[in-house]
């Protein structure tokens, strides 16, 4: 029987790709930083920097791909996690809106990335303890 | 759902991960329809059946009659 299991085949391609985009991101970032800010106000500055979005938008595809290539009950998994995440997240970012109106301190929209990752990988371990 | 996947693939000498490997399925995913936590999709459930040269019925078992 061949050791290169459907978990193995998967998670490789997912790695290789999504490792390419988030390289691209990168690379995007920094140079959107280092160009893109001393530009003066306009068209050209927005557009370099939003740039890094390119390899976000990669990355999103890279997922995409990776749900595909799972089988159905890793998929569903997968989804369900996504789902609970993304809802955690909205209860999160909806309750602190009502905080900031009650005088707690303004957070860019980027926090809001960073509640879904944080809620994204505390749903996966909890799902994956109860399910031993 | 239950069904005699464990029973099955134990006649055969077969481990999760071989049964896993021919179904081109993830080892998860034979664990969760063999301890009944998950119900495979009926294309994966026939090819299940093909597997072990068996019809669905004879290896699956619904938990109750329906109409």
């Amino acid at each position: 029987m061949k050791s290169d299991t459907h978990e193995k085949r998967t998670g490789r391609a997912y790695l290789r790709e999504l490792g390419v985009a988030f390289a691209i991101y990168a690379i995007l970032l920094v140079a959107s930083i280092r160009f893109g800010r001393p530009l003066e106000e306009g068209v050209l500055r927005t557009v370099v920097l939003l740039s890094p979005m390119i390899g976000f938008c990669l990355m999103l595809w890279a997922i995409a791909r990776h749900l595909d290539r799972l089988d159905e009950y890793l998929r569903r998994n997968l989804l369900e996690s996504f789902a609970l995440a993304a809802a955690l997240t909205a209860g999160l970012t909806f309750s602190y809106g009502f905080l900031e109106t009650a005088g707690y301190p303004r957070l860019s929209m980027f926090a809001v990335w960073i509640v879904l990752a944080a809620s994204t990988g505390l749903v996966t371990v909890v799902r994956a303890l109860r399910q031993r | 759902m239950k069904n005699h996947i464990r029973a099955l693939r134990a006649e055969r000498g077969w481990s999760q991960a071989d049964l896993a490997e021919r179904l081109e399925v993830s080892r998860q995913s034979i664990n969760a329809i063999e301890t009944g936590r998950y119900d495979p999709s009926l294309p994966l459930a026939f090819a299940i059946s093909r597997l072990f040269g068996l019809p669905v019925e004879a290896i699956f078992l619904p938990d109750q009659e329906t109409a």
